[in-house]
């Protein structure tokens, strides 16, 4: 049976990290998996919204996960803070369905009022890496790869928002998560542990305390190579904007060179499928990945 | 059952080591209750606190295989449970005789083995001035009255025991020592959300001061995740947030600090665009729309960073359901206007 979900884009994945986006789209054609774009969805607040009031932030994502039920498909994000954000309102509001009905009352006139659908709590929030271990299965997932990732050794950076935001987590401890290592192992590449790989990037402070969220950035690149690590791999590109595209003035507060290239999950996937780093955008990247190319042999304009 | 405990050995001139200690245990005994039996029965010199051994006192919070927890609440089944299916979600085969690793609390140095030096801890909840108030208001004849809703309010932030497992886990404190830490927060909200305190304004503007406060906050939910009386200690500092966002909206945007500006911004810009149009972001919330000229220079480097490397947004496409967005988030704030 193929895998259909409604795709759930993001603000990030349509701006400065685009080649999450083609990564994504590439990844699950060579996958099989069909994906219906909610081009009426709405950034999810990246838990913002929550700070201003968490009416604001319910009524929101209750929209966006109503245009996914409208098409009786799971919601599918391919970002750690749209999936806690998303995931952890879909709880509370399936929560509310039993406990607090009025709440959800309301929350559905607001919508109706608007003209949108209802929220029914008829579907379910995935991230693309709980698909990737739950719905496709990393046997098969395994069966489908041409291009072993041997030897590389891949540090995985989570995202805060995917381990403790929802209470109820499909896979993992929030604490200590395997998912990520899991699908390293299965396409032949080699999980590298170090402590940063549950703690955050430091990216909400970076607009304003940049010196700390560099900082914490910092700390993390500086450990997942201490550990081995080729590469940092992370299923958020919020995350990503922090330890790569910010890896600059990252190196300048720590005062330490560090140039290690941060992929995003879908990227690394995709490269053991075959698919070329150019339709991954890995020539996009503010820290050259060139030296993971290097490591597995693969050219980098293929 | 026999049962592997590591536990972290430290003194204060020595380079810490895990000792380990093997014990026969039954899966109902808790962590302290195997911590004590090691120290009575095997080394004396075993440091660690402990009081209470029922959740109340908060003493014998320490990190309890990879997590800050109580060793009074965590007992050897559920974590011998969890042990296993972590490893059983990694694929790799448990240890012959289950293992349990043993060390004090992060964020706080080690005086002796599982026992920090709280200091700064304490230090950081007294400068919230975590004591209600009335000072303000005239001494009533017998007592400050409060309705039961009222005291309901509390109920959640007043469990906090003060066992420092939140402070502990904080990643914003690590990289900020003057980040006052979750549990002063908390603490911060429960005198807040008083209703027989009166200061108010003064509190608010003491909380959003700088990165010592809320704003110093990195929203990694550690805190609500290790706290072991349920106090959400993130969702306090989201409270706060929200009493001086509410208080900020009627003044214009750009004379707003950055971290409010942060808030205001994004939701302008999801009014606009559904999505955020990530270069109107840095230029509204770090320029200031061209008036902080310092950090619009700030924002040179990278946007020059971004456009060599192709990953400078140069156009931007609104969402299709832009307009529903709008009117939503417009119905939405009229609501709570009203409220």
């Amino acid at each position: 049976m193929t895998l259909k979900y409604a795709y759930f884009p993001g603000c990030v994945a349509q701006g400065a990290c685009r080649e999450l986006h083609w990564s994504t789209q590439a990844l699950t054609q060579a996958l099989g998996i069909e994906l219906v774009e909610l081009k009426k969805a709405s950034c999810c607040g990246s838990g913002t919204f929550k700070e201003d009031s968490q009416l604001l932030e319910d009524t929101v994502n209750a929209r966006n996960i109503a245009l996914a039920e409208s098409l009786k498909l799971p919601l599918l994000t391919h970002c750690s803070t749209c999936q806690g954000v998303i995931g952890h309102v879909d709880e509370r509001l399936k929560e509310a369905q039993e406990q607090r009905p009025e709440y959800l009352e309301q929350i559905n006139g607001l919508l109706q009022q608007q003209g949108c659908s209802p929220y029914q709590g008829s579907t379910e929030v995935k991230h693309l890496l709980w698909a990737l271990v739950g719905d496709f299965g990393l046997e098969a997932l395994q069966a489908r790869v041409t291009r072993q990732l041997s030897g590389l050794k891949c540090a995985a950076f989570y995202g805060c928002y995917l381990l403790r935001s929802q209470h109820h987590l499909p896979f993992d401890d929030p604490h200590s998560p395997e998912s990520m290592e899991n699908v390293f192992r299965a396409i032949g590449a080699t999980p590298i542990y170090y402590r940063g790989r549950t703690q955050c990037c430091g990216w909400p402070l970076s607009s304003y305390a940049t010196e700390q969220s560099f900082q914490m950035a910092g700390g993390h690149i500086q450990e997942a190579i201490a550990a081995g690590a080729d590469c940092i791999v992370t299923p958020c590109p919020l995350c990503h904007l922090n330890l790569d595209s910010r890896q600059p003035e990252v190196e300048q507060v720590i005062g330490q060179k560090l140039g290690l290239p941060v992929l995003h999950l879908p990227q690394l996937v995709a490269l053991a499928l075959g698919i070329s780093p150019k339709q991954l955008g890995l020539d996009r990247h503010v820290v050259s990945t060139l030296p993971v190319l290097d490591k597995l042999g693969v050219p980098s304009r293929a | 059952m026999l049962v592997r405990f590591q536990v972290h050995r430290q003194t204060l001139d020595t380079a810490s080591r895990f000792q380990t200690f093997d014990l026969e245990v039954d899966p109902g005994n808790t962590i302290l209750d195997c911590l004590n039996r090691i120290k009575w029965e095997q080394d004396g010199s075993l440091a660690f606190r402990k009081n209470c051994r029922n959740t109340i006192c908060g003493s014998c919070s320490m990190r309890i295989n990879g997590r800050s927890a109580l060793a009074c609440k965590e007992n050897v089944g559920s974590e011998v449970a969890r042990l296993q299916s972590i490893a059983t979600s990694a694929h790799t085969p448990l240890p012959e005789i289950p293992t349990m690793t043993i060390a004090p609390m992060g964020n706080m140095p080690v005086v002796k083995d599982l026992v920090v030096d709280m200091q700064s801890f304490w230090n950081n909840l007294e400068a919230v001035d975590p004591y209600v108030s009335t000072s303000a208001r005239q001494i009533p004849e017998r007592e400050f009255l409060q309705s039961p809703e009222e005291r309901d309010r509390l109920n959640q932030v007043g469990n906090c025991i003060l066992c420092g497992a939140c402070y502990s886990e904080c990643n914003a404190r690590e990289v900020n020592p003057n980040f006052v830490g979750p549990h002063a927060l908390a603490k911060a909200y429960r005198t807040l959300a008083d209703s027989r305190d009166a200061q108010t304004d003064s509190r608010l503007d003491r909380y959003s001061e700088g990165t010592e406060g809320v704003w110093g906050c990195t929203r990694c939910s550690y805190c609500d995740s290790v706290c072991p009386m349920e106090v959400a200690p993130m969702e306090q500092i989201g409270n706060i947030k929200q009493s001086i966002l509410d208080r900020a909206s009627s003044t214009p945007v750009q004379e707003a600090p950055r971290p409010i500006r942060h808030r205001q911004v994004l939701i302008d810009l999801v009014k606009e665009g559904g999505w955020i149009d990530e270069r109107k972001f840095g230029l509204r919330v770090v320029s200031n729309s061209f008036r902080d000229l310092r950090g619009l220079a700030s924002l040179g480097p990278l946007g020059l960073r971004m456009l060599a490397k192709g990953k400078f947004p140069l156009s931007f496409e609104p969402s299709e359901g832009v307009e529903e967005v709008r009117s939503l988030i417009e119905a939405v704030k009229a609501k709570e206007s009203r409220e």
